[in-house]
């Protein structure tokens, strides 16, 4: 079986010289070396499906040294219902992606490029969920982060049609080039944080294999414990790289911006398998500090689940804000991403706080990773699909789509009717699954969070349905109209969308199955395999999953039936007074609560006016005082020094002549001898 | 023919330097390739020394008397000087080929029109030069002996300055002088070291060095060998001539520029950190903050650059200090990551600054923004530059990633088991690597993104350069990857010697 699994990660990173190859003979040969190789790494992944309904024969390892000095380090996979449920995620999502791709990027000279970049992250990125080390892990992390900036920045060259932001004149517009830089340097900056707190962690167990850091942590958690604050620091800076990688506050501002790599690459990078790892980093980091929590009996251990439940809860709050007045469509679903993941961080922060939610956390937290990757993949490709169609990035350029593309408009909308959580499609059953989780772990800040966010969720999904698809055409769309019309995507195109459209539906279907799967699995591995201690819940003066139910189908109705009537069949309107509570907010979530602007000003260009300083007047100056002065001094001054001295006494050059020779004999004799 | 296999090594370049000269009337500038073949013959035995270490265990040992029993020429291939020796080694072979159509060129920069017989002439005379700079970082690699280390340190700075003040950039003659008195300055540091040993020791052996240990002798060793390291690595505030020095060199040197600077760890290894382990410690904490420091603010002045060869000439700066603080952490792990890190730091800046080499020579420009748009008719000149900055980062599959991870553990272990300002100093150098993505990679979009500069469009000169240019750079890429890979073999070989240091 882990013959399979190193196949998956391998085919793909085959994949790309015989893509570069293929190029050298023709298009088709290309093409197939570019589907092919994931397609082969999803079949090897579906190989390991059936591992899944039988866990009880997880975990399996696999691993060969790499260096033996100074330490001893190996290289190997591990296959546990964690790698295994992400490893399906990635591999099968990518393979639709892949065949996607064909359509979208169909005639685009860097087509060789971007079909190698895809190849390359999904090999990285299933190296990254299958390693079963830290090391390696980590290695797959660098790669992943290295391969969302050559996508993001595919369009290199920053043609002005590919720029985002704006509408232009209403906000600031970005270069493509600039986006790929500000994501590997704001992901970038978490990811050495936490470096420093794997080798933190390192120091203390002396492993970075996965299994031995659960096994050993008994030993190890104690002793890092007993440095004071130890266990918060690597908590924090543990929790960096996940949170720069997921696009969590106060890293999640690189993600919006993200956009502007191609459609396809939105879909599959930053919705649903990048951004993921973050959430798998913390699934795979947190039966550690349960130990330490619940075995070890440290307090402090707590501040990682409590931060990873705030981090999440602020996160979705803040980007579904932000997403209800956003004007691209990519970036609406990029906001959505962001918050959704949020959830993601919810469902795993409060599992680890009591001893009751830890399997119903972490399922629920990896089922919503599971259907979030299918539907928010669906919504980007279909957003690819529509923006091809319409020539713009921007909804208020859209309108009646429908008519169009009746085939993305289905897809499209099952999808966005998922994420909004609307029974029985996969979105409600994850979601809820989380509120329940929140709910049972007494969070009660963090639940109504999550409950105001669906509301949101509902709302802008809504809005975005409704602008695109239905309403009156927009101005742009008449004008296109009469150059070229709109029409249906390429069967390619529509074809991968409907593919994801039904997977949603199946796995809507099987909703309550795949929950019990993942709980049973989690269940063996959590608290057989690593023998973490859990308490069975107690009993609910009522019913808390009725409730959650309730005020969940609640919330999507209070945000959805105003976003219909306003966007959707527009029987009313409202009327914005410049001076009202309302506008003051539409302007704060419009700019972000100015968080990315605060970035911009003090790390951008604080950072570059300080380098200027430094080169500018430091390095300068003192370089103008060792390079100038001090030889001018020499020089020139030296000179009229020896024929002052010469004047006051006749014989100073002689004795200091005298003396170097003195001095230069003795080293000689020293030599000598 | 394997016989005196690490003399060879060393005598091999110095004796094809006068062929070139004297055989230049006969072949022209095909002359160069004595140099080439001599340098492609001293490297394949460097790795066959390697090889045989590898396999055997043994170190090599040649023992040739010089001046009687105090200054020997006695050479050592071990663990450690044989595959710093081999990577220098295929550098500047590497660079010899790269060398021939940027040398020309140069010439042509500076002396204008010139008849055949000058230009052959002044060609010949940068090759003849050029083999210097093998000799001594072989000297240096593999002498056990303080005079021998001070000979060959000392052989560096006349190719610098000859070549500097023949085939430089702005003000070369000034710079070519700042570079030799910051040669002199270090060196003199360094003779007073040597003959404070003497003093104690009757000897120049570095064996003889550990005799000292426990002495407060061993303290002013450390001090005055440390001066003449730390200039060499321009360490703050010893930082001031890297730029000028580094920049205003033909890039076909510049490379080896960087091993010159980077080359003063191993010294510090060889005769501070390996004789004197125990008297080192009280150093290692300042050491640390230094290199920090440097990293930090060389990182600062690389963002502050506008100039492309400055730009790679700074960036020097703050990694030569990462090498630094891995070796001081006095951690086994830190050093071996450390002394990986070099390698793999000499060949990224060797990449690096060669393809800004190639930039300058296609373009005629150093400004970096008035590059742009590059990429699109240079996309192999890009491909190196992204390699480059890839191995500066610390990005797998480059050298320098396991390099850097295997230092950093070493670095927190120092901060977990000694003094939580080394745990500071750890973590706050783990974050500063972000500065080395940022003017990495910021470096990359001002150079190679964006729309192309108007000029270049229609100029059909912009294009990648030829095979010898970037040939030479992809099998350094290509070594560099493979290290990576494989970090293992080198590893083990250092671990020989390091293991052996009581830490």
């Amino acid at each position: 079986m882990q013959l399979y699994a190193w196949l998956a990660i391998i085919l793909p990173l085959i994949g790309i010289p015989l893509i570069w190859a293929g190029a050298r003979i023709n298009g088709f040969l290309r093409n197939t070396a570019a589907v092919a190789f994931p397609i082969m790494a999803a079949l090897c992944a579906l190989r390991l499906f059936p591992l899944l309904l039988h866990p009880e024969q997880l975990p399996l390892e696999s691993s060969r040294i790499w260096i033996t000095h100074p330490f001893t380090l190996e290289i190997g996979i591990l296959l546990d219902p964690l790698s295994l449920i992400l490893t399906l995620v990635v591999s099968i999502i990518s393979a639709v992606i892949a065949v996607y791709c064909l359509g979208y990027m169909k005639g685009d000279p860097g087509i060789c490029r971007f079909l190698m970049l895809v190849n390359l992250f999904i090999g990285s990125m299933l190296l990254l969920v299958l390693a079963n080390n830290l090391l390696l892990l980590f290695v797959g992390w660098k790669l992943v982060g290295l391969c969302s900036y050559g996508l993001i920045g595919f369009y290199y060259q920053d043609d002005r049609k590919y720029w985002i932001g704006g509408p232009p004149g209403e906000a600031p517009l970005t270069t493509p080039s600039f986006c790929g830089l500000k994501a590997l340097v704001v992901t970038g900056v978490g990811d050495l944080i936490m470096l420093g707190g794997i080798l933190i962690l390192y120091g203390y167990a002396g492993t970075l294999n996965l299994m031995a850091l659960y096994h050993t942590a008994p030993v190890w958690f104690p002793e890092m414990a007993r440095n004071p604050n130890m266990v918060i620091l690597v908590s924090f800076m543990l929790l960096a790289g996940p949170i720069g990688k997921s696009a969590q506050f106060p890293l999640h501002e690189w993600l919006p911006e993200a956009m502007a790599g191609p459609g396809p690459v939105s879909a599959l990078i930053h919705a649903a398998t990048m951004v993921k790892s973050g959430v798998y980093l913390v699934a795979r980091l947190m039966p550690i500090f349960y130990i330490g929590r619940w075995v070890a009996d440290c307090p402090d251990a707590t501040i990682f689940f409590t931060i990873t439940a705030w981090v999440g809860a602020i996160t979705a709050f803040l980007a579904a804000t932000q997403g209800l007045v956003a004007k691209e469509l990519k970036k609406i679903l990029a906001f959505s991403t962001v918050s959704q993941i949020g959830y993601m961080w919810i469902g795993l922060g409060v599992a680890g706080l009591t001893q009751t939610t830890l399997v119903a956390g972490t399922s629920a937290g990896i089922f919503h990773l599971i259907s979030h990757a299918i539907f928010k993949a669906c919504l980007f490709l279909c957003a690819g699909s529509v923006i091809h169609a319409a020539h713009s990035i921007y909804i208020q350029d859209m309108g009646g789509m429908r008519r169009y593309m009746p085939r993305t408009w289905l897809c499209m909308l099952i999808a966005a009717v998922c994420l909004m959580g609307v029974p029985p499609l996969p979105g409600f059953w994850s979601k809820d699954a989380i509120l329940l989780a929140g709910l049972e772990a007494h969070h009660i800040p963090i639940f109504i969070i999550a409950i105001v966010t669906v509301a949101l969720t509902a709302f802008y999904t809504t809005r975005m349905v409704g602008i695109v698809f239905y309403g009156p055409e927009s101005r742009h769309l008449q004008d296109l109209q009469k150059k070229s019309p709109s029409h249906e995507a390429p069967a390619i195109m529509w074809g991968a969308c409907a593919l994801l459209a039904l997977m949603i539906l199946a796995l809507g279907l099987g909703g309550p199955w795949a929950e019990h799967l993942l709980h049973h699995n989690f269940t063996l591995n959590l608290t057989e395999t690593l023998n973490l201690p859990v308490n069975s819940a107690e009993p609910h003066p009522f019913n808390y999953h009725l409730l959650v139910t309730c005020l969940s189908i609640g919330g999507i109705l209070a945000g959805a039936i105003p976003a219909w009537l306003l966007y959707g069949s527009r029987k009313i309107s409202i009327l914005i007074q410049p001076k009202s509570v309302i506008n003051e907010l539409y302007v704060l979530f419009w700019r972000r609560w100015y968080i990315d602007s605060f970035y911009n000003r003090v790390f951008i260009d604080g950072t570059l006016k300080f380098a200027d300083f430094i080169a500018l007047r430091i390095e300068n100056n003192f370089d103008t005082l060792l390079h100038r002065r001090l030889p001018a001094l020499v020089t020139e001054n030296l000179p009229n020094l020896f024929l002052r001295l010469k004047t006051e006494s006749e014989n100073f050059l002689y004795i200091g002549a005298y003396l170097m020779a003195i001095i230069m004999a003795t080293i000689g004799f020293a030599l000598w001898h | 023919m394997l016989d005196h296999l690490l003399l060879q090594t060393i005598i091999i370049p110095v004796l094809c330097s006068p062929a070139i000269i004297l055989g230049r009337r006969v072949f022209g500038k095909k002359a160069a390739w004595i140099a080439r073949a001599g340098l492609l013959y001293s490297t394949l035995l460097t790795l066959f020394a390697t090889l045989q270490l590898t396999a055997t265990g043994n170190p090599l040992i040649e023992n040739y008397p010089f001046a009687g029993p105090a200054v020997t020429m006695n050479l050592l291939g071990d663990g450690l000087s044989l595959p710093v020796a081999l990577i220098i080694n295929l550098l500047c072979t590497a660079l010899a080929f790269y060398a021939d159509h940027y040398i020309d060129h140069r010439i042509e920069a500076i002396y204008g029109e010139i008849d055949q017989k000058t230009s052959v002439n002044h060609y010949t005379r940068f090759y003849a030069l050029f083999l210097l700079f093998p000799t001594g970082f072989m000297g240096v690699c593999f002498a056990t002996n303080l005079i021998g280390i001070y000979f060959f340190l000392e052989i560096l700075p006349l190719p610098l300055y000859f070549i500097m003040a023949m085939f430089g950039y702005v003000d070369r003659v000034r710079v070519a002088m700042i570079c030799l008195m910051w040669a002199v300055f270090g060196a003199g540091f360094f003779l007073v070291g040597s003959v404070i040993v003497y003093y104690h020791t009757a000897s120049f052996a570095v064996a003889s060095i550990a005799q000292l240990a426990g002495t407060p002798s061993a303290f002013w060793v450390i001090s005055m060998f440390l001066i003449t390291i730390m200039a060499k690595m321009a360490v703050v505030p010893f930082q001031v001539w890297m730029p000028w020095v580094h920049a205003e060199h033909p890039t076909c040197i510049a490379g080896l520029l960087a091993v010159y600077a980077n080359i003063a760890v191993y010294v510090m290894l060889r005769l501070l950190i390996i004789p004197l382990t125990g008297d080192f410690q009280i150093f290692s904490l300042p050491l640390m903050t230094l290199a920090l420091i440097t990293m930090v603010y060389g990182a600062l002045l690389t963002l502050g650059q506008t100039d492309i060869k400055r730009f790679a000439a700074c960036s020097t700066i703050s990694q030569l200090a990462y090498s630094m603080l891995g070796v001081c952490s006095l951690t086994k792990a830190g050093i071996d990551g450390g002394m990986f890190f070099f390698l793999g730091h000499i060949m990224s800046k060797t990449i690096i600054f060669s393809t800004a080499g190639i930039i300058v020579y296609t373009t005629g420009i150093r400004d970096m923004r008035q590059l742009g748009g590059l990429a699109r008719k240079m996309p192999l000149t890009t491909a190196l530059w992204i390699i480059g900055a890839m191995g500066l980062a610390g990005f797998p599959p480059m050298s320098s990633f396991p390099g850097e991870w295997i230092m950093f553990t070493g670095i927190f272990k120092a901060g977990l088991m000694g003094s939580t300002s080394k745990l500071i100093i750890a973590i706050a150098a783990a974050a500063a690597i972000t500065l080395s993505v940022v003017y990495c990679f910021r470096s990359v979009k001002i150079i190679f993104y964006g729309p192309l500069n108007e000029k270049f469009a229609e100029d059909r000169h912009v294009k990648d350069p030829p095979l010898s240019m970037s040939l030479p750079l992809l099998a350094v890429a290509a070594t560099a990857v493979t290290l990576g890979l494989f970090p293992k073999y080198i590893l083990d070989l250092f671990h020989q010697v390091v293991a052996t240091i009581p830490l």
